[in-house]
């Protein structure tokens, strides 16, 4: 008698479990639906138009001839001298701007993190303020810097360092400075995030058992901080590659955003598709040799 | 330890002279904003409030202005929307696969260089018909404001205490009541933060607005781009080195604002 | 094994002094435990012998060679850390070789070392765990081996057992002192609690807002303590106010807030003059409760020397509160108004109550005496 009176409130407060369990997560399931949503509709089925788009033939008239299958965007793309010519200047602008900002990026967030007060403050303020700023001006504002008449040939003139005024803009000098400007105040964020978190305590133990500063720095710091700098560089990388601002202001090279801007302009929105699809492609590649290198140094690593 | 002061003097150095290239080129901003003259030179070779006047009298640029803060606003109310619901149901999700699809989903268009969004979303924009609206540049900046949203909001909920919402069931509340009463007014200030990080960013998105704006939807960066190629007069400054005051402001008050609460709290 | 010596040393952080004028020999092989309340400076003395902070002023010299201007590195001192402070992106066996990498030990000797270490602290096996994923003691041990695998001139701990919980606490301290006495090494350890330092230290060094008071071995801080507030510090007391209303050669006869007179025997004339203000503090193991009231009673408010010429102290008073604490019985006691309290091992019959009245004796010569500025009066 006794058990039969207990086990019927154990499967009543079972089942009742399960109902609020599920009506949680349904309730969970509600809630992350709009978000996914949007996601599929504004992204996912977008990038599948675009792949559509890159097998179809171009027409003059509307975006890509209706009903049309076609590889001849991506033959004419594959084939094309200077696509690639475009294509190797563009990664060299995203590794040269990439390896910049990373290494940048981890000494200024190294001295956030040790600086105290005014000084902190100041410095975080000094990689806020710029991402406030249009993205637009403050490439341009590099002009009148950089230009051969500009300030700072004027003042390594005036030094007596250089005998003749240096054209950093127009060129790719000025694009790698412009576009480092634009993703530093990322990458530092970034790296910055992951060292806030870090004990202090453990960069001193290393210190207290022999390793000179730097040292302590490459042993404990940086593998630690890894995910931060890995979230910079893969940042840094797809923008610098896919850059369009800096490129177009400072300097008259082509890299590939302005390509496939000037491919659609004249309604070749297959071949500007195809493009795109090659980018990506590519850039996905770089990506996941980054991360398997940068993984392998999380951790312990000998240089001896 | 002279090896020491030596290094902390290299170190020292090095971080002022990033400082200054840091702040360099806004400085070039705001200076050039008061030119004399008409040529964007720094520094400047005289100064003048002129182009001040030149903004306010521009009929180009004040729509532009308007177009800035419609297209911000609706930004920061769409991604705070999608960005906190998503958040929230992430947190209370028990692992499911819809659930670890969401924050890798949410994230990967902040990797994709803008240009190829941009084209993108022109294309399927053509194709669903809202070419040229508002509507259209909302929702390519959401794109990329909702992942900030979506992280900040996950950042507090986790360090909010949810046996509060366990609280208040256990005292009577449905759901909804116990997220209005319960959870909201405890994240509400990292719900602003969020919705400030989104209304800025459309602010100065550039390269998505080129691509689907219309004459008469382009904001202020599509503007100075096309003024920067032609003109090159310092308006355009002025009109960054508003922006940059607008962005200040909000920040202070956002500053201000959650640490008003928490003083209140503390005087309570 | 080395002896340290500390001359002088000051910190100072803008307007705050964190450490002022402390000396002392460290002799070779001992361990010395620093003790004293938070903000008392212990910490900071201690990283400045590690090279962590660089000090104000003053000169620390190991084996007799100034190191005061070597930085943590350069030194061979090892620290263990509060929050033990372990490598999370390295193994357990990387953490313990650390050391050894820096000094450039091939690789090969350095896993043997580290081994060896890791064995001696009762952790050989957990050379391939994540440190992250280890219990508390288990973080204790491999800290510890991790410092000990350099070979140190000094092992430095930074109240490493604080973080433990009563039992493991207690268990570690034993294992630490047997640890101290395999290696034969000098540590210096700090810490705020003093039953730890009571467990562990060969000498204890006492600090208070950023001076060293006293260094001596636990029976003599504790029976022979250089100013009040350090018999405060150590253990419990009840301290009595009192004013001297007469000396004689060999004694001072003090009026109390007890509403007793009292008699403190001194070996000559004391040094004090009628007049002076005195804290007396009487600790529970120097008292002795009777329960016989009545005879022997002292009543009223005066307290003779005896007959006999002996030195007994009594009051009576009434028993207020009981605090049953398993191996003793603490009684709060109301005497004349004035609370104090004294204590019974807990085999001992007769329990009390409360509103039982009661004598509490105790020898005039057990009885510390302070003056109003911490010093104390030679009896």
């Amino acid at each position: 008698m006794t058990e039969t009176a207990t086990r019927i409130p154990t499967s009543l407060a079972a089942v009742r479990e399960r109902i609020a369990g599920q009506s949680s997560s349904n309730r969970a399931l509600l809630l992350m639906a709009p978000l996914l949503a949007f996601e599929l509709l504004v992204f996912v089925i977008p990038f599948f138009i675009l792949l559509r788009i890159s097998v179809a033939e171009s027409s003059p008239d509307f975006v890509y001839a209706e009903g049309t299958v076609s590889l001849e965007a991506y033959a004419s793309v594959l084939t094309s001298d200077l696509v690639w010519s475009i294509v190797g200047y563009s990664f060299l602008i995203g590794v040269i701007v990439t390896v910049l900002s990373v290494f940048i990026g981890l000494f200024y967030a190294y001295a956030i993190w040790r600086s105290t007060g005014l000084i902190k403050s100041l410095l975080l303020f000094s990689v806020v303020l710029p991402l406030l700023t249009t993205l637009v001006i403050r490439t341009y504002a590099f002009q009148p810097l950089l230009s051969p008449t500009g300030t700072i040939n004027e003042l390594l003139l005036s030094l007596g360092l250089l005998s003749e005024p240096i054209a950093f803009y127009p060129g790719t000098v000025a694009v790698v400075i412009g576009q480092l400007y634009i993703v530093l105040p990322y990458a530092v964020l970034a790296i910055y995030s992951v060292l806030a978190t870090m004990d202090w305590h453990v960069v001193e133990a290393a210190r207290d058992l022999g390793a000179s500063r730097p040292r302590s720095i490459l042993e404990v710091v940086v593998p630690q901080a890894m995910p931060g700098i890995i979230v910079a560089t893969v940042i840094s990388f797809a923008w610098s590659v896919g850059s369009y601002a800096a490129p177009g202001v400072l300097s008259n090279n082509l890299t590939f955003a302005i390509q496939v801007e000037d491919m659609m302009y004249g309604m070749r929105y297959p071949e500007a598709g195809a493009f795109s699809v090659l980018m990506l492609l590519l850039m996905l590649a770089c990506i996941a040799v980054i991360f398997t290198v940068l993984n392998r140094f999380g951790g312990e690593f000998d240089l001896a | 330890m002279h090896r020491e002061t030596l290094e902390t003097a290299a170190f020292r150095a090095g971080y002022l002279s990033l400082l200054v290239f840091m702040l360099l080129p806004l400085l070039v901003v705001v200076a050039t904003s008061f030119s004399g003259t008409g040529r964007l030179a720094f520094p400047p070779e005289s100064y003048s409030l002129a182009w001040y006047g030149e903004f306010l009298d521009s009929v180009r640029w004040l729509d532009a202005f308007t177009n800035s803060i419609v297209v911000g606003v609706g930004t920061a109310l769409v991604a705070t929307v999608l960005g906190v619901t998503g958040a929230f149901g992430q947190e209370l999700d028990d692992d499911s696969s819809m659930g670890r699809l969401l924050a890798p989903l949410v994230l990967v268009p902040l990797l994709i260089p803008p240009v190829i969004l941009g084209i993108t979303l022109l294309m399927y924009f053509n194709e669903i018909g809202l070419r040229g609206s508002y509507a259209s540049i909302i929702l390519a900046h959401t794109l990329w404001a909702t992942p900030l949203v979506y992280f900040v909001m996950r950042s507090v909920f986790s360090r909010f205490d949810w046996q509060q919402l366990d609280a208040a069931q256990d005292l009577g509340a449905g759901p909804v009541q116990s997220f209005v009463h319960v959870v909201f007014p405890n994240v509400q200030h990292g719900i602003f933060v969020g919705g400030l990080l989104a209304f800025i960013i459309s602010l100065q998105e550039f390269v998505m607005a080129l691509f689907l704006s219309t004459p008469e939807t382009q904001t202020i960066p599509v503007i100075a781009w096309t003024e920067i190629r032609q003109a090159l007069d310092p308006v355009v400054s002025v009109v960054s080195t508003i922006l940059v005051v607008i962005s200040i402001v909000g920040i202070v008050l956002a500053v201000v604002a959650t640490n008003l609460e928490w003083l209140s709290k503390q005087l309570s | 094994m080395s002896e340290i010596t500390l001359s002088e040393l000051e910190k100072q952080y803008g307007d705050t002094t964190a450490v002022e004028d402390v000396s002392v020999d460290i002799r070779d092989g001992e361990l010395l435990c620093l003790l004293g309340p938070s903000g008392s400076g212990k910490s900071t003395t201690l990283r400045m012998i590690a090279g962590l902070e660089e000090p104000t002023s003053g000169q620390i010299t190991i084996d007799g060679i100034d190191v005061t201007a070597q930085s943590a590195y350069e030194r061979n001192t090892s620290t263990v850390f509060q929050d033990w402070a372990l490598f999370p992106h390295k193994t357990v066996l990387e953490n313990v070789a650390f050391g050894l990498k820096m000094r450039d030990v091939p690789k090969e000797q350095r896993r043997e070392r580290a081994e060896s270490m890791l064995e001696r602290v009762q952790m050989g096996g957990y050379g391939d765990e994540d440190p992250t994923n280890l219990s508390g003691g288990q973080k204790q041990r491999v800290a510890l081996a991790r410092s000990l695998a350099v070979n140190p001139d000094v092992l430095l701990l930074d109240e490493p057992l604080s973080n433990l919980d009563k039992r493991l606490r207690e268990d570690m301290q034993i294992e630490l002192r047997e640890i101290h006495e395999d290696v034969e090494e000098t540590f210096v350890h700090v810490t705020h609690d003093q039953d730890e330092a009571f467990t562990l230290a060969d000498r204890i060094g006492i600090m208070n807002e950023g001076k060293l008071i006293q260094v001596g071995e636990p029976t003599e801080v504790y029976e022979n303590p250089a100013n009040r507030f350090i018999e405060g510090f150590l253990g419990d007391t009840n301290f009595v106010e009192s004013e001297v209303v007469r000396v004689t050669d060999d004694a001072a006869y003090v009026e109390t807030e007890l509403g007793y007179e009292l008699v403190l025997p001194s070996d000559g004339a004391p040094d004090v003059a009628e007049g002076t203000e005195l804290t007396l503090s009487l600790r529970p193991e120097v008292l002795s409760i009777e329960q016989d009231a009545a005879a022997d009673a002292v009543e009223g408010h005066e307290q003779p020397v005896l007959a006999d010429g002996s030195t007994v102290n009594a009051v009576v008073g009434t028993v207020e509160n009981v605090l049953y604490r398993g191996s003793t019985v603490r009684y709060s006691v109301s005497v004349n108004g004035t609370s104090m309290f004294a204590e019974r091992t807990g085999t001992n019959t007769g329990a009390l109550t409360a509103g039982d009245e009661i004598r509490i004796e105790w020898e005039g010569t057990d009885v510390l005496a302070f003056r109003p500025d911490g010093s104390r009066v030679t009896l």
